[in-house]
């Protein structure tokens, strides 16, 4: 974003790259309006708890609101697995990006828990071919290294 | 405790993916112009494919998610509780607004 004046690249490809950040627009609107609905969802039923009643633009208004921290959170998570040497996000990294909020942290933990403990059947299914897995993760340890 | 309703991992999925496409588009971008002018080639391929993420992280993330929303509405609701009001406007989510923002 910072070096905005255009090299040679930019001027070649200008036309493909203009088609391809508008279809990239469509994608992200409709992400947006798929998430959306969850929010209206999710936001109804608190509402509804507490006793109130929720106007549809401040629905709208939090529902972009949390679509614009869905893509930081995205951006963190990227830069915490990086850093750790991983090509994959996993729950600590999640846990991570809320380690400003201790009573956040402790709740995501728990239902990280939860998660876990519920797991065992599918992690006992994943674990009948550990052996194969076992022997793919040493090749793609080793390559990055090359 | 009934099983409240929350974001589906799969869209957070496709979201985290968007962004993790368009970084990683990017990087291979810088990676080229910088190849042009170092003229070195090798390292370029495995740092521009995008990231990718397990399902319970995702399943977390919707939590995340999920709890940010819950938290706009309830604070918003305690605002507006004490102004008397039965409906949630555009006043109490802004007097909420900083500190929600803080907070995550």
């Amino acid at each position: 974003m910072l070096n905005n004046s255009p090299t040679m690249e930019d001027l070649d490809g200008g036309m493909a790259s203009d088609v391809e950040r508008e279809e990239e627009e469509a994608v992200t609107d409709l992400l947006r309006d798929r998430f959306r609905l969850y929010t209206i969802s999710i936001a109804e039923d608190e509402a509804k708890q507490c006793g109130m009643e929720v106007s549809q633009p401040i629905i709208t208004c939090i529902s972009d609101l949390a679509f614009k921290f869905a893509e930081q959170l995205s951006k963190d998570l990227e830069l915490f697995a990086h850093h750790a040497g991983r090509k994959s996000v996993n729950m600590e990294d999640v846990i991570l990006s809320a380690h400003r909020n201790d009573h956040l942290a402790a709740s995501l933990r728990s239902f990280c828990n939860d998660l876990k403990t519920k797991e065992p059947s599918l992690e006992r299914k994943r674990k009948k071919n550990p052996r194969r897995e076992g022997r793919v993760a040493p090749d793609l340890l080793r390559t990055p290294d090359t | 405790m009934e099983k409240e309703n929350t974001f589906d991992p799969d869209l957070v999925h496709e979201i985290f993916k968007l962004v993790w496409k368009r970084k990683a588009a990017e990087r291979g971008k810088n990676e080229l112009s910088e190849n042009i002018e170092n003229e070195v080639g090798a390292s370029s391929s495995k740092r521009i494919r995008p990231t990718f993420a397990n399902a319970n992280a995702l399943k977390l993330s919707s939590e995340l998610l999920r709890v940010f929303v819950a938290e706009a509405i309830q604070r918003a609701a305690t605002i507006a509780e004490a102004e008397g009001s039965v409906k949630i406007e555009a006043t109490h989510l802004e007097r909420i607004l900083p500190q929600l923002l803080l907070d995550f």
